[in-house]
């Protein structure tokens, strides 16, 4: 398992830097964050939170290192400060109420837009020629549509001229949060559109990627002998092509998926979907620093989760990776 | 060591291969990509001049759909949407080229300086990329974006090269890895130039394809990641951008209102300039990877799958029969020796788009029960297309174009080859003739068991079989080539070389097909193994009675294991002869010569001569005999005329020598 732990060496550096870009940034930039956050506040904030905020942007008088050691504090003890935009709620609150809409939205749409992708470029890769062909430009104009992009057509497709969805929002109006049959079929109906759009902008990339790997694997020696075996050709296909074909798309997962997961949160804002992209947004535009940073640590840490899930894949696909 | 010719040599070689991956450049896909692109380069620039349409003027008509006086209707103050697109062009581009630029610099950089020095600095820089290539770019970018509020397309362009310079550099990095170790680069190092001129001179041209790509898709990104901030609103939203127009239609609920005229363009703008990026990106992609271009092995034209189904005519009417009159008589005088598989005049062709060339050439053979036949040639002989053809495992643009392949059960039934049909072919294969490639590690699946790999064949084939009898037959033809039957759980890459080799054997014998291709079966091992292997094949064909057909270019290692030796050149037979008399009396100039060139392992001494020259281009074939330019016996007749194999002292030769009226001409 040495691949495993480098992997796991890797992205605790990887959420080392995250966590100190953080810190890093507010203190390179121009002017003072602290300072000019903590006086849009308008005094509302206790000394306490002035405090935090000092901690998270920039103690004035303080050495760099013990500023460093301080923020380290508090980001084991999960303090975040207070929202600007969401005041006075503190922003590992505003977190935990959207991180769970978006977790479930964006994990689901990325993983059936993988299968769907990769299957279809398995597909198109296996035969050529024919309408088979066309797909590649088809999906290189579709990749190439921003997502939100996506999102206003299936609003004013779906939502405003058939009737059929919802526009905006998570849930109906009126409709209890809980693990209830009521609730849970008003999430799956509103989450349709954005989950819908989500897949489709991301299928393309998946297809080609997979395509070209198809292409690469059926000139190997192991395809020719699967063929020559008399076998099958689903399982020529599957076991033989596409088993080995799909290795480098899993392996390049962690490239894909921050494209993905930053195309999701975008979506997000356009249906108002009450998840971590909505959020953001209303941060941005407040200029919620706490908020901001918070939110960019929760997602790289959520990207770094899923990574760990695809070496894990990995390993199950790839035996030779299974060496001591 | 590496003299100065040779450093020359190289370079030429790689200003050779720079030139060709321009030309590779000139294709249909990359011409229309930079149309698309030129296209909107030349809107961004010189739109705003023609069409004097402000962006800004609001007027009464809101929210028109398109018309002759607003192309792309208006927008909810009135103005005009094809101008906002229009001057929204000159900052997407302005952006996207411009955030291109500093993101191709600073991946080239970094992957040049991380793949060229050594040590722990590479790691680090390798590091320093590989977080950023996981840090999710968007959240950084609106952080970014947020702390340099309104700073206009200077900042995004900064901002979008922060975020964005990873992937290229990784790519670059592993290509100069690549680079360092390369002849040329070693050279430059050798005579002392200084590191900073071989990464300039040396590496970087190497690289301008990839250099290329990453800075187009860094251009798609960036353009891309712009829309993104803007439609955030975390650009200057008042500056005209694709992505600011999007930004105003969304705040303005577009969407609801119906109003796609004015969200619609800017998208389709975007994903075309994207498009055309992208296609210039497909053309350098195949200039890289030239595998991409080739075809899969379900690839049929119209033209193969016509001539599939008129071939599978016959053997759909009912096989021939023995007795059939058709059927080649080729009972060796009252001998026991039954023909198994008789190829008649085969012909293969590699299409393609330019003239076809044939890479076997009216092959006719015949291989018997139980008999070795061998396959010599130089590389480029035909000898392993002809393998191929036999098992039907051409793949385009290589196809059979004539001739037929007559195989015989044992039962006496008779069936071409060439013409079966898909699913007349899957059961054919292996059950009659199974195939061992040169290389095993490729040969097997490298994700799959070795036991799986022998399983499936036997599921395919024997579905009455149950699991426990599959996998007791697994074991028992794992022990028939000495290999220890709890290997069978083992990974092709866990096993030694000779033991991959023998496994495939092993999986070749898993359902006792009458005849075994092997296609350079030891070509890849060292000698010792060669031996095991040669040995295995040896004793597992006097116990089992399979025919084999034994491909190589060690002429040596034939006359020791065959029967009969057939000799190919330029896709052709030039003498087909029983192993003991090629090896004592080789009759065709080229044999001799073959001969010459190899040491026996057993058998008196003799001065190696060897063949001079190289084998045709088979583009440009030689007049006449193909051997002749090469040929130190040729004469007159050589040039006029193809010689045919007829039979002399129990051989077939394709050879004038030995054909009375000419060599009467000759010496008369």
């Amino acid at each position: 398992m040495r691949m495993l732990a480098r992997r796991l060496f890797f992205y605790l550096v990887t959420a080392w830097a995250a966590i100190t870009l953080n810190f890093i940034l507010p203190r390179l930039m121009p002017g003072n964050p602290a300072q000019g956050l903590i006086e849009r506040f308008n005094g509302r904030l206790s000394p306490g939170a002035v405090h935090a905020i000092e901690i998270l942007f920039g103690q004035p008088h303080t050495s760099l290192l013990s500023q460093y050691f301080s923020y380290w504090g508090n980001m084991l003890t999960l303090n975040f400060g207070t929202s600007y935009a969401f005041y006075p709620s503190p922003v590992a609150q505003v977190i935990k109420q959207s991180i769970f809409w978006t977790l479930v939205l964006i994990g689901l749409c990325t993983i059936i837009g993988f299968v769907i992708g990769t299957l279809l470029g398995m597909f198109v890769g296996w035969r050529r020629g024919g309408w088979r062909d066309a797909l590649v430009p088809m999906t290189t104009f579709l990749s190439s549509l921003p997502y939100f992009w996506f999102a206003l057509m299936a609003i004013l497709v779906f939502a405003v001229t058939l009737g059929w969805f919802p526009s905006s929002g998570g849930y109906g109006i009126g409709v209890e949060i809980g693990p209830t049959w009521p609730f849970i079929s008003s999430a799956i109906y509103y989450g349709f559109l954005p989950a819908l759009t989500v897949v489709v902008a991301s299928v393309g990339g998946w297809l080609l990627g997979m395509r070209n790997m198809m292409i690469t694997t059926l000139n190997e020696d192991y395809v020719l002998l699967a063929e020559a075996k008399g076998l099958s050709r689903l399982r020529v296909m599957f076991t033989y092509a596409g088993r080995n074909a799909v290795l480098p798309s899993v392996a390049g997962f962690a490239m894909s998926l921050g494209f993905v997961v930053g195309g999701a949160i975008v979506t997000e804002i356009v249906f108002n979907y009450p998840g971590i992209g909505t959020v953001l947004f209303q941060a941005a535009k407040g200029q919620d620093y706490p908020l901001l940073e918070a939110i960019f640590l929760t997602i790289t840490i959520a990207v770094l989760l899923a990574n760990l899930f695809a070496d894990l894949a990995y390993i199950a696909l790839d035996p030779r990776t299974r060496e001591a | 060591m590496l003299t100065t010719a040779d450093v020359a040599a190289a370079e030429a070689e790689e200003l050779r291969q720079s030139r060709s991956w321009l030309r590779g450049l000139l294709v249909p896909k990359v011409l229309f990509g930079l149309a698309i692109v030129v296209f909107f380069l030349l809107l961004a620039f010189a739109g705003p001049l023609i069409d004097h349409t402000s962006p800004d003027t609001t007027s009464a008509a809101a929210l028109r759909a398109p018309s002759l006086g607003h192309w792309l209707g208006t927008t909810q103050q009135g103005q005009d949407v094809l101008a906002q697109v229009i001057y929204g062009a000159r900052i997407s581009m302005e952006v996207g080229l411009g955030a291109g630029v500093l993101t191709t610099l600073w991946s080239v950089l970094v992957g040049l300086t991380g793949g060229y020095i050594a040590g722990v600095g590479s790691e680090l820089l390798s590091m320093f990329s590989n977080v950023f290539l996981v840090l999710p770019s968007l959240p950084l970018v609106v952080i970014l974006a947020a702390y340099l509020p309104n700073s206009g397309s200077t900042g995004v362009i900064l901002v979008i090269t922060a975020t964005g310079w990873a992937w290229g550099a990784r790519v670059l990095r592993a290509q100069t890895l690549s680079l360092r170790r390369r002849d040329f680069v070693e050279a430059a190092r050798a005579t002392g130039e200084s590191s900073f001129k071989i990464m300039l001179y040396d590496i970087l041209p190497n690289e301008l394809a990839i250099i290329a790509a990453t800075f187009l898709a860094s251009v798609v990104g960036a353009i891309l990641t712009e829309a993104s901030i803007a439609f955030l609103g975390l650009s200057n939203v008042t500056q005209w951008s694709w992505g600011t127009i999007l930004y105003w239609a969304q705040v303005s609920g577009a969407e609801l209102a119906r109003a796609w005229w004015w969200f619609v363009p800017p998208g389709l703008c975007i994903a075309l300039v994207g498009t055309g990026l992208a296609f210039i990106n497909f053309g350098i992609d195949d200039v890289i990877n030239p595998r991409l271009r080739s075809a899969g092995p379900a690839t049929l034209t119209r033209r193969d799958r016509l001539r599939l189904r008129l071939r599978s005519r016959p053997t759909a009417e009912g096989a021939r029969t023995a007795a059939d009159p058709a059927a080649p008589a080729e009972h060796d005088h009252g001998n026991e020796r039954v023909p198994v598989l008789a190829l008649r005049h085969l012909s293969v062709e590699y299409g393609g788009n330019q003239v076809p060339v044939r890479a076997v050439s009216d092959v006719t053979l015949t291989l018997h029960r139980g008999e070795v036949l061998g396959i010599a040639g130089e590389s480029g002989s035909g000898k392993s297309t002809l393998a191929r053809a036999v098992t039907r495992l051409l793949r385009p643009p290589a196809s059979i174009t004539g001739g037929e392949m007559i195989y015989t059960t044992r039962s006496g039934r008779q069936l071409d080859i060439t013409g079966l049909s898909d699913a007349e072919l899957r059961k054919f294969r292996w059950e009659e003739i199974s195939i061992v490639f040169q290389s095993a590690m490729n040969a097997l699946n490298p994700v799959l068991t070795l036991g799986a790999q022998m399983d499936d064949v036997l599921h395919a084939h024997r579905p009455q079989m149950k699991k426990v009898e599959r996998a007791a037959r697994t074991r028992e033809l794992l022990q028939l080539v000495g290999i220890s039957p709890d290997r069978a759980g083992a990974y092709p890459h866990e096993l030694s070389g000779g033991m991959r080799q023998r496994a495939m054997i092993a999986m070749g014998l898993a359902l006792d097909p009458e005849i075994i291709v092997m296609d350079e079966p030891t070509t890849a091992l060292d000698v010792v193994i060669q031996r095991q292997v040669i040995e295995t094949i040896g004793r597992l064909k006097d116990r089992l009675g399979f025919s084999v057909i034994f491909i190589t270019h060690d002429l040596s290692l034939l006359i020791e294991l065959c029967d009969t030796i057939a000799i190919m050149y330029a896709g052709q037979i030039v003498e087909l002869a029983p192993a003991e008399q090629l090896y004592r009396h080789p009759q065709h100039p080229y044999s001799q010569g073959l001969l010459g060139s190899f040491p026996t392992l057993t058998g008196p001494r003799r001065t190696l001569t060897g063949v001079p020259g190289y084998p045709p281009d088979l583009r440009r074939r030689p007049p006449g005999c193909q051997f002749q330019p090469r040929c130190p016996q040729a004469f007159d007749a050589c040039t006029e005329a193809i010689p045919l194999l007829t039979r002399r002292e129990d051989a077939d030769v394709a050879c004038f020598l030995y054909d009375e009226a000419t060599v009467g001409d000759n010496h008369g």
